[in-house]
């Protein structure tokens, strides 16, 4: 099931700032953080084609949390953060002067590590969350909850107390919600920051047929410790590594396939063979 | 029946039972019962003997007696390790008694001594040509509620939105100069009322802008009230995690709604202790308000002229009166006033409830 929702959202994302039909979606270019005077990741060059599915894999700490977070300008909520290169969506910069970070993280969605439903708000509201806090409304809001929470798997679980708080879900189900609230606004691209990591492996095999059911219409990037999920639910992957108090760099990007049976460099396959980190 | 042995898959009626914890032997409860009724006797026993007054006894004997019968007790049930904790208990409970007798003495002895004065011609009648010698069938305190209502709502009014301001302001930005106001606030927490009285006397009545009237008051009041609610709505600020903040921002949501909608949901409660520790700050503030308004007989709805009785300057009135109807009258106005704090709290939180 590919809908297209804005015919039911009658969420007119202002995407006009973006262009359509630039063959990467989304590209990081020349990419370097640091948090105050810490360098922590180092010139990360990273193309994401349209309904492409990146897995981003390495040790903790080597980054690729804080890499995620500057796809969306997420980064920048964090005192002492610093950022020099470029993301570029549908070849604009999303740093550029001229540009809303409120419109980008509407166009990118994020799913966090940790479930983080508003506690305040029942489930049916924290899946319209996205469209009260941009100030929108919606003419088919049923039609919307449903088919978000659909597509999250979550549906037939919680269709009978759409009005109960999100917290009385458990760990996995609060996690597809959160994936249902991201979905509900229909970005064009989601983020997804190891969102299994707290998940038992029926959740875990859930949200990975949500994450490739969505891909056909959606272009998504997302950090993962599990190697086997890297494999099942990617189509290019890119190693991060940080050596030695170094900052974090893309060690080795390319077809998943490729990355996981010939890598090219012997870091890759001695952390894709579980040998280290 | 054992929850195993009814081999079904659905689920089972509680036993009567479930609480194996509570469970004891029988040798457990015979030194639990010992050792607190022992310590009892024994010093009520050896006050007698010795005719020691009350807190003498209590402290000398009683204390020290428990806490040696609770070590001894414990460590029947629990060996060493119990000790500590049987200390611990006698501790705490003494002090909680210590507590609530000296809060539950000072509420007996104001419904003791308010509730002759209190009759509904009193609640609702206002003091106008009432004198120390006038019998507690005239006269009331309705014009002292009004005020009181009149001047710490003025000051409420104001001071809530611009103390979670601040609050607002040292938790969601991040602007140089949230130290200094930090620290502003925080000695503001300190201010004795008479100072934020005499300040607002000197600056409004002294240079004549203004007579001494109901609103002044409020200002004053405001002194005391907002660094309460802004420190403690920063607290309490602090607590919503970042994970919801972080949310909200993914979502594309703008600060302002992100902070209606997400983040001020979530602090709700504790904002709203805020807000009733900031109104307890005032209510029964009295100094302030003797500097700032003229207390008077008759009901007054002006804020901005008039004489403004309020319940603590009219408790003053009639203590510094003298004649017994008169105290009488004070102590129904201290009732009055409690019952109207525990009117307007109990509101608060009814309102304040989570609502799904």
């Amino acid at each position: 099931m590919t809908t297209d929702y804005s015919s039911v959202t009658n969420v007119a994302h202002d995407k006009s700032q973006f262009r359509d039909g630039v063959e990467a979606h989304l590209e990081a270019r020349n990419l370097h953080v640091w948090f105050g005077e810490r360098h922590v990741i180092n010139n990360v060059s990273l193309e994401f084609p349209e309904n492409s599915v990146t897995a981003l894999i390495g040790p903790s700490g080597c980054g690729k949390s804080t890499f995620i977070r500057t796809l969306n300008r997420m980064h920048e909520l964090i005192p002492n953060a610093g950022l020099a290169g470029e993301v570029l969506f549908k070849g604009e910069n999303v740093y550029g002067p001229n540009i809303d970070p409120v419109n980008v993280r509407l166009n990118i969605g994020m799913v966090f590590q940790k479930p983080n439903p508003f506690p305040t708000m029942t489930i049916r509201g924290n899946v319209l969350s996205g469209l009260r806090l941009s100030g929108r409304h919606s003419r088919n809001e049923d039609e919307l909850v449903e088919q978000a929470l659909t597509r999250a798997s979550l549906w037939n679980e919680v269709k009978d107390r759409l009005g109960a708080p999100a917290g009385s879900l458990s760990g996995g189900q609060q996690q597809r919600l959160c994936i249902a609230r991201s979905l509900a606004l229909s970005p064009s691209v989601l983020l997804m920051d190891e969102p299994c990591s707290a998940l038992d492996p029926g959740s875990t095999i859930r949200i990975e047929e949500t994450i490739s059911e969505i891909s056909q219409s959606m272009t998504i990037v997302i950090v993962t410790h599990n190697m086997q999920q890297a494999q099942r639910v990617s189509n290019q992957t890119a190693f991060f590594l940080a050596e030695d108090n170094n900052p974090g760099y893309v060690v080795e990007f390319g077809e998943t396939n490729q990355i996981f049976r010939t890598p090219r460099d012997r870091r890759t396959e001695d952390y894709v063979a579980g040998r280290f980190g | 029946m054992t929850i195993l042995e009814t081999a079904e898959f659905g689920p089972v009626a509680r036993p009567a039972e479930a609480t194996p914890w509570r469970n004891r032997s029988t040798s457990t409860l015979t030194s639990i019962g010992l050792a607190s009724v022992l310590p009892v006797v024994l010093a009520f026993l050896i006050a007698m003997h010795f005719a020691m007054p009350g807190a003498t006894a209590l402290v000398a004997v009683f204390v020290p007696l428990q806490l040696i019968a609770a070590g001894t007790a414990a460590t029947f049930v629990g060996g060493r390790r119990g000790i500590p904790d049987a200390i611990l208990t006698v501790f705490v409970l003494v002090l909680v008694l210590l507590v609530a007798v000296v809060l539950g003495s000072v509420l007996l002895n104001l419904i003791r001594k308010g509730i002759h004065a209190l009759s509904i011609q009193f609640l609702f009648y206002d003091s106008t040509y009432v004198t120390s010698a006038t019998s507690l069938d005239y006269g009331g305190v309705f014009h002292a509620i009004i005020g009181t209502l009149i001047v710490v709502g003025i000051a409420a009014l104001v001071t809530i939105p611009l103390g979670i301001g601040v609050g607002v302001f040292l938790t969601e930005t991040r602007s140089p100069m949230r130290g200094p106001v930090r620290f502003i606030t925080q000695s503001m927490t300190g201010l004795p009322s008479i100072v934020s009285g005499l300040f607002i006397y000197a600056f409004f009545v002294l240079s004549g802008f203004s007579k001494q009237v109901g609103w002044l008051a409020s200002a004053a009041l405001l002194l005391l009230m907002l660094p309460t609610v802004a420190r403690l709505s920063e607290e309490v600020l602090k607590l919503v995690p970042q994970d919801l903040r972080s949310a909200a921002m993914a979502l594309g949501a703008p600060r302002n709604k992100a902070f209606f909608q997400v983040i001020l949901p979530a602090a709700r409660s504790g904002i709203i202790t805020a807000i009733l520790l900031g109104l307890a700050r005032i209510v029964g503030e009295t100094a302030p308000l003797l500097m700032t308004t003229i207390p008077g007989d008759a009901t007054n709805y002006k804020p901005f002229s008039g004489l403004m009785s309020t319940l603590p300057t009219y408790i003053y009135k009639w203590v510094s009166a003298g004649s017994e109807i008169a105290v009488q009258r004070a102590w129904g106005a201290a009732l009055v006033l409690l019952i109207l704090v525990g009117i307007i709290f109990t509101l608060a939180r009814i309102f304040g409830k989570q609502k799904f």
